[in-house]
């Protein structure tokens, strides 16, 4: 086996703290002490064995299943064998020698009374980069100028001023049409650039498509964990209550030579807290209406006293449909096509109301309400009063919001009940794990 | 220990595992970190701390871990009835006054699950088993202790460890766990075997299975652990509680209607037995076990 003392070999340190930078790119939390790690671990294995090589550092930088696919493909890239290094190698000096060329072919053809324009190298590589046709209607351009009638050598600097300009709206332009193209090809199926999972937690909800939807169903579900834990965790409650702990008591009292002054009691623990969960179906929904139904089920699935109602212009009760679901062809048969509401108009305010008066005993203390919805709703001061009353009755209301967060200032309403109750984006998975990680 | 006495000690206690478990566990012994094991329910997660305190011919110390626990339950506690005895006793006796360190003295204390494990006085493997299900304040309470391998105790001072413990954390990944704690650890995910991984796995812990019925097991268990449909998919446990039943059974191979009536066994819960009839039922399981005569799989395990 080939062993490397720690901090000797500085050309696989520096490598490896290149890989780690590279890791912290994708959002791996990695620090100083995982840097170590992975070189200790990298003391005990064969190095010239590449699997024991990956599995060794992965087992000391990656703390999450969910990061392994990012792992693997920066791994897969950066640790190369020797051939293809090489190769690599041989490829990069090639293309600094045509880049070479390509600066001084430019150098020659970006020329004014026959000296070469004060050009940067960066700016020379543009002009190679371009078109054929761009080029020539640079060069007719500088040519016209040259030849134009008093014309003297002091208007270079101008000249110069002139193409460096172009050169800069050319570069932007190109930028744009790159990441515009990356971004595009991030949404087909066949992209390999970033894992699967990562791709489906930022896309925006609505345009999640059905070859993706076990994914998407996937973390949907997982967040819903997440949320149900959040939100159920049962905390403790002040001293005066709960049964006597004799434990406490004892150990407080020591102090008065064993006699029992004061009582201790044990915490008493809050009874299971209850949620409901409030989304809207109508029309302005419907581009979301299948993150809706996965997040539904997804709760459904770990949330034991979950009350489920959909609503549009009323409210309608789904908690049957989805307890006796078997799977999410029988929810959108009798959740979305057997619904009064579905694709309706919304009436936030009646909506309300009507689930106050038809179901008081979902709505008490113990219950955190969550309202799935856009917003956009008609009568926004009755909506308003009603969610008031409801806010009064319940534990606490979480409003999840699909819209993407930039069009918020754009909607009254959205400004209106975000002044009322707690609002979060819910637009990518991600932003969902976000608020559901940490700032719920 | 080295990686091949390690690999040769899993085999010699039936623990199957692929090289990346084992290469990370060899580290983690190597390295005396703790290993954080991650997967679904049944992989074999906490299997992995017993067989490590077998290998390793050492005492298992398991901390289960559920919300509310605190240092009291996980670290240490003082015998209250004891001092108080003796705080009486001395009154009675009319003996002179006791001190308060008296009281507060090794002699008064309880060890918990961590204590012992830092107190052992040969190394001891500490199972820190559902890290996930403690509360985020336990969680920051076990950083001295994965770090450190010490603990404080306001009244004695802090107690170094002995030998440093074998930690194995386990998560069912309910929730995110903080960054602190997993960066004290390496980690290990283990998912469910490919088929010819838990043939191997059911012939090691079910002793006198046939060739046949440990491949058609699993093989109809890998085809349904890939319906995402199922909300609790077939664990590892569950195989082998299921081939225990057929051998029970006196059956040598499977068939459709043999899978529909030892369903129970293997599925879970209601809904995951009804989605089963509904989209698999026996027909299904034929096909499966069609395609398993007619591939060199099956050839390829025995």
């Amino acid at each position: 086996m080939e062993k490397i003392p720690l901090g000797r070999d500085s050309h696989l340190t520096d490598n490896l703290a290149t890989f780690v930078e590279l890791l912290r790119c994708e959002g791996l939390p990695l620090g100083t002490t995982e840097l170590i790690d992975a070189l200790q671990a990298l003391e005990r294995v064969d190095l010239s064995d590449r699997t024991a090589f990956k599995i060794a550092l992965r087992a000391a930088l990656v703390k999450s299943q969910r990061d392994f696919a990012a792992f693997n493909r920066i791994f897969d890239h950066f640790f190369v064998d020797f051939d293809v290094y090489q190769n690599r190698v041989e490829q990069s000096d090639k293309y600094q020698q045509e880049q070479q060329e390509q600066i001084s072919l430019a150098d020659r053809d970006l020329q004014f009374k026959g000296e070469s324009l004060q050009l940067s190298d960066d700016e020379l590589k543009q002009y190679s980069s371009m078109t054929q046709d761009e080029r020539d209607r640079l060069q007719e351009f500088l040519h016209k100028t040259e030849t134009g009638k008093n014309v003297e050598p002091r208007f270079r600097p101008l000249l110069e001023n002139v193409v460096k300009s172009h050169l800069r709206y050319c570069r932007n332009r190109d930028s744009e049409a790159d990441y515009n193209k990356a971004s595009g090809e991030g949404d087909g199926a066949g992209s390999g650039s970033t894992s699967t999972d990562q791709n489906i937690r930022e896309k925006d909800i609505e345009a999640v498509r059905s070859s993706e939807m076990p994914s998407a169903e996937h973390l949907l579900q997982q967040l819903s964990r997440k949320l149900a834990v959040k939100i159920l965790r049962r905390r403790r409650v002040g001293p005066r209550s709960g049964a006597l702990d004799l434990r406490r008591s004892i150990r407080d009292n020591m102090r008065f030579g064993g006699v029992i002054f004061n009582l201790k009691r044990r915490p008493k623990r809050r009874s299971k807290q209850q949620i409901l969960l409030l989304c809207d179906v109508s029309a302005s929904m419907k581009q979301y209406s299948t993150f809706v139904i996965h997040f539904m089920m997804g709760l459904q699935d770990v949330v034991r006293n979950l009350s489920c109602f959909s609503f549009a212009e009323q409210v309608e009760n789904l908690t049957p449909e989805l307890k006796g679901r078997s799977g999410l062809q029988h929810v959108l048969e009798s959740v979305v096509r057997h619904s009064k509401n579905w694709g309706g108009g919304t009436n936030l305010g009646s909506s309300l109301e009507e689930l106050s008066r038809k179901y008081p005993d979902y709505l008490n203390a113990k219950t955190t309400v969550i309202i799935v919805s856009d917003t956009r709703t008609v009568s926004i001061d009755r909506a308003l009063k009603a969610l008031e009353k409801l806010d009064d009755r319940v534990k606490r209301i979480i409003w999840l919001n699909p819209l993407p967060i930039e069009r918020w200032p754009d909607y009254r309403s959205v400004n209106i009940i975000a002044s009322k109750v707690e609002m979060w984006p819910c637009n990518t998975i991600a932003q969902l794990e976000e608020v559901l990680t940490g700032r719920l | 220990m080295d990686l091949n006495t390690l690999r040769k000690s899993f085999e010699k206690v039936g623990y199957i595992c692929d090289e990346s478990t084992l290469l990370t566990v060899f580290l983690a012994l190597d390295l005396q970190k703790p290993i954080l094991i991650e997967g679904a329910p049944g992989v074999g997660k906490t299997e992995m701390g017993k067989v490590l305190a077998e290998i390793l011919q050492t005492d298992l110390i398991r901390l289960q871990c559920y919300e509310g626990l605190d240092e009291t339950k996980a670290l240490y506690e003082w015998n209250y009835q004891r001092q108080l005895l003796r705080i009486q006793m001395n009154r009675s006796l009319e003996e002179e006054q006791i001190h308060e360190e008296d009281l507060f003295s090794r002699e008064y204390l309880l060890e918990r699950p961590l204590l012992r494990a830092i107190q052992a006085e040969k190394q001891a493997v500490l199972l820190i088993d559902e890290v996930d299900k403690c509360d985020p304040e336990f969680e920051a309470f076990l950083f001295e202790v994965l770090s450190d391998f010490q603990v404080s105790i306001p009244e004695l001072g802090t107690i170094s460890a002995k030998h440093i413990p074998v930690v194995v954390l386990t998560s069912n990944n309910e929730r995110e766990l903080s960054d602190g704690l997993k960066r004290r650890c390496l980690y290990l995910y283990l998912d469910f075997p490919e088929a010819e991984k838990e043939v191997r796995i059911i012939k090691a812990k079910v002793p006198g299975v046939a060739d046949r019925l440990s491949w058609e097991t699993a093989r109809v268990v890998s085809q349904l652990r890939r319906h995402e449909d199922l909300r609790k998919k077939p664990s590892i446990a569950e195989t082998l509680d299921w081939v225990r039943a057929l051998v029970a059974l006196n059956r040598s191979r499977l068939d459709g209607k043999l899978v529909a009536d030892t369903l129970n066994l293997l599925l879970k819960t209601h809904a995951d037995q009804q989605y089963f009839n509904k989209e698999i039922g026996p027909d299904g399981v034929e096909k499966i076990l069609k395609s398993t005569d007619d591939g060199g799989d099956m050839r390829r395990c025995q």
